[in-house]
C-alpha cells in the first residue's frame, strides 16, 4: 500500500458540509398508502441535497406511540430504490422506523440526472471536481439530516445499513450509532479493481483500460473516499459484513477498517449462504439495537435454518 | 417450518391459455425487429467483445440488451440467454462470453436503459395493470424477453441449434416461460424460479417482491378475483408443462424471497423428461450458486457443447 492520505481531504470534506449546511432540507412528504399496514405507515419524502438537486426517500414509521430505533438504509449502487431491501421481513417495520435514500441518479431521484449502472461509479472520474461520487455521498448526508428530524426516531439508536455509503456517513455525522456494512467499492478501489473483472469494482478496471493516462488523477479522485482515510473518524458500533476468503474484500484485506475504525467492530466472513449471512445481519442488529433477549423478526424460512 | 417437497400450488392454467399467448404471439409477429447493434469500447476486454443492442417489441417499445462475444472466434458458436432478476440491473455477460458463448443479457420494459416508454418502478412492477391479462405488465415484459431468441437467429455467428437460457429469481421464472413459448432454446438452467405460484407465495412468505401483491390486496381486497385470474396467465407453472428441452433447477430450502415450496411445485410440473433437481439446505435466495456453479457449467457443456 503505497496510498496517501490527501493533503485536502478535511477540508474537502468540510466543504461538503458546508455546502450542505447551506442548502435548506425543504421536505415535502406525502402518504403512501398502498405501502401502509397494520404495522407501519409509509411516505414518500422530498428534500434537497447539494446541488441543488432534489431527492426522494421512503419513510416508514411503527404505528404506535413512542419513539423507535430508526435504521438509515444507504444509496446502494444500482437503479432500483426500494422501501426495505428484497427479501428483508416486512414486519420489521413495525419496530424500526426506516428511512431509504435514493441518491442522485437512482430511479425516483433521476431527474434530471439518470445514471447508468454500470457507469455512476466512473462518471466525472476524471477529477475530482466532475466525479459524480460527491454528490452521492452528499445525498447520503442529506438523508440523515432529514431522518434525525423526525420526531419518532429514538436518536440514541439509528443503524446506517448498506454498503460503502454506510460507512461514509458514519464517519462524517456522529449520529450514526451503529453501522452494518458490506464493503464492495471504496476501500484501495484501483488496487482491488485490477484483480477483477467483476461489477461493480470492474466499472474502475473497464475505464482505466479505455483511459489509461488517466490512472494518476483517477487514483488521486478516489483516495477522497478511500475508506482507509475516513475509519478513524467511526465511532459507531459496526459489524462488516465481509467477502468470503476467497473474494476481494476478505477478513483479511478488511484489516485495515477492523483495526482502524474507532468503535468496536465485529467482522463476519460471509458463509456463502445468503441465508446464514442474513441471519447474522438480523441477530447482530437485534441485539444491538433492541437487546440481547429480545425475539428475532426474520422471514419465515429462516426458522428452519440448520445449525 | 418445515417444507412440503409435494407442495401443490393453487394454479390452474386458463382454458384459453393457448388462445391468449397466440394471439400475444402474433401481435408481436407483425412488429419487425429493428435491431441496431454497436460496439461498446468501454465494456470490451482482453478476452470478450461487448454490443450494446436495442429492438422492438410488443406495443412498438424499445428494448435494450448486452450482447457479448468470445473475442476472435471463428466458427458458429453455442450461444445463451442470460435472463435478468427482478431488482437488480441486467448483467453484462462477459464471463458467459468468456466460457465461448454468444451471450445476450435482455433488459426487459422498465429495466435501466429499457424504460423509457414504460417505467412503472419498484416496487410497482409486479402489479402494474394487474387487474386484466391484457394490461399486466407481464405480458410485455414476457415477450421482451422471449424476443431476444430473434435476436440471437439474426446473429451470423450463432449456431441456431445450440441456444440456452440461464436465470435466476425472475431469471429463474423467465426462463422456464421462454424455454415454453420458444423451443429454439435447448437446454435451461433455473436458480430460485419467481414467478411461480404467485398466490401461495403470497402467503408462504411476507417479504418484498412478492409483499407487493399483498400491499396491493389489502388495498383493493374486491379485485383479489380478478387478480388471480390475471396471474393465472403469467404463472410459471401454467407454462411448466411446455418445457420439454433438458432443465436443472435449483434452490435454496431458506430462502427468503422465493418460497422454496413453489420451486418444487413448478418442477414437478414440468414435462422434461431430462431434467435433475438440486436443493441446497442451510441457503437462501442465491440457492447455493457457489456450489451450483459448477454443475451450470457443466449441463450446458454437455447439452450446447456435447460435439467439441
Amino acid at each position: 500500500m503505497t496510498a496517501q492520505k490527501p493533503e485536502n481531504f478535511d477540508a474537502f470534506w468540510n466543504y461538503v458540509d458546508e455546502d450542505l449546511s447551506g442548502i435548506p432540507l425543504a421536505p415535502e412528504i406525502e402518504p403512501i398508502p398502498i405501502r401502509s399496514n397494520a404495522n407501519a405507515d409509509l411516505y414518500g419524502v422530498r428534500i434537497t441535497s447539494v446541488g441543488p438537486y432534489r431527492l426522494f426517500g421512503y419513510l416508514s414509521i411503527p404505528k404506535g406511540e413512542g419513539q423507535f430505533p430508526a435504521i438509515f438504509y444507504t444509496p446502494k449502487n444500482g437503479s432500483v430504490h426500494e422501501v426495505i431491501p428484497q427479501g428483508t421481513a416486512t414486519a420489521m417495520r413495525k419496530r424500526y422506523v426506516t428511512f431509504s435514500i435514493a441518491a442522485r441518479g437512482m430511479r425516483n431521484s433521476d431527474k434530471p440526472y439518470a445514471a447508468m449502472f454500470p457507469g455512476q461509479l466512473t462518471d466525472g472520474l476524471e477529477s475530482l471536481d466532475t466525479y459524480v461520487y460527491r454528490g452521492i455521498v452528499a445525498d447520503t448526508l442529506r438523508g440523515l439530516d432529514y431522518l434525525v428530524t423526525r420526531p419518532e426516531v429514538d436518536l440514541s439508536r439509528i443503524v446506517a445499513w448498506g454498503n460503502d455509503n454506510a460507512l461514509l456517513v458514519a464517519a462524517r455525522r456522529s449520529s450514526i450509532t451503529h453501522v452494518v456494512s458490506t464493503p464492495a467499492y471504496l476501500l484501495d478501489t484501483i488496487e482491488h479493481a485490477l484483480k477483477t473483472s467483476s461489477y461493480p469494482l470492474a466499472e474502475f478496471s473497464d475505464y482505466l483500460r479505455l483511459y489509461p493516462e488517466r490512472k494518476d488523477d483517477v487514483v488521486a479522485t478516489l483516495e477522497m473516499y478511500n475508506l482507509r482515510w475516513h475509519a478513524e473518524s467511526i465511532k459507531a458500533e459496526t459489524l462488516i459484513k465481509a467477502d468470503h476468503a476467497t473474494g476481494i474484500y476478505n477478513p483479511g484485506v478488511l484489516e485495515v477498517l477492523e483495526s482502524g475504525i474507532a468503535g468496536n467492530v465485529t467482522v463476519h466472513e460471509s458463509e456463502r449462504s445468503s441465508s446464514r449471512d442474513g441471519l447474522n445481519g438480523e441477530k447482530w442488529l437485534t441485539a444491538n439495537l433492541i437487546g440481547a433477549d429480545a425475539e428475532l423478526i426474520i422471514p419465515e424460512h429462516w426458522e428452519n435454518h440448520p445449525q | 417450518m418445515t417444507i412440503d417437497k409435494n407442495y401443490r400450488c393453487k394454479v390452474r392454467t386458463p382454458d384459453d391459455f393457448d388462445e391468449f399467448w397466440g394471439g400475444v404471439m402474433s401481435d408481436v409477429a407483425a412488429i419487425p425487429m429493428n435491431t441496431t447493434i454497436e460496439k461498446d469500447d468501454l465494456r470490451s476486454n482482453e478476452e470478450v467483445d461487448v454490443y450494446q443492442v436495442f429492438y422492438d417489441s410488443l406495443d412498438n417499445l424499445r428494448v435494450s440488451g448486452w450482447y457479448a462475444v468470445p473475442k476472435g472466434a471463428t466458427g458458429k458458436l453455442p450461444a445463451m440467454i442470460q435472463f435478468p432478476g427482478y431488482l437488480s440491473d441486467p448483467m453484462i455477460p462477459r464471463e458467459w462470453a468468456a466460457k465461448g458463448y454468444a451471450c445476450f443479457s435482455v433488459n426487459p420494459r422498465g429495466k435501466v436503459r429499457s424504460r423509457t416508454q414504460f417505467d412503472p418502478g419498484y416496487p410497482g412492477l409486479l402489479t402494474f395493470g394487474i387487474v386484466d391479462k391484457n394490461s399486466y405488465s407481464y405480458r410485455g415484459f414476457y415477450v421482451d424477453a422471449w424476443r431476444s431468441v430473434d435476436f440471437l437467429l439474426e446473429r451470423p455467428e450463432v449456431d441456431a441449434s445450440r441456444i440456452g437460457g440461464v436465470g435466476g429469481s425472475q431469471g429463474g421464472g423467465l426462463a422456464i416461460t421462454a424455454a415454453a413459448m420458444r423451443k429454439e432454446i435447448r437446454a435451461v438452467s433455473i436458480s430460485a424460479p419467481y414467478l411461480c405460484g404467485h398466490m401461495d407465495a403470497i402467503e408462504l412468505s411476507h417479504t418484498y417482491p412478492y409483499d407487493e401483491i399483498n400491499d396491493y390486496l389489502e388495498t383493493y381486497p374486491e379485485r383479489r378475483k380478478d387478480v388471480e385470474e390475471t396471474v393465472a396467465y403469467f404463472d410459471g407453472i401454467s407454462f411448466a408443462d411446455k418445457v420439454t428441452c433438458p432443465v436443472i433447477v435449483n434452490i435454496g430450502l431458506q430462502d427468503n424471497v422465493v418460497p422454496p415450496e413453489t420451486g418444487y411445485a413448478v418442477y414437478n410440473a414440468m414435462s422434461s423428461k431430462d431434467k435433475m433437481f438440486y436443493e441446497y439446505d442451510g441457503h437462501g435466495h442465491e440457492a447455493g450458486k457457489y456450489i451450483h456453479g459448477a454443475i451450470i457449467d457443466e449441463f450446458f457443456e454437455t447439452h450446447l457443447k456435447g460435439g467439441e
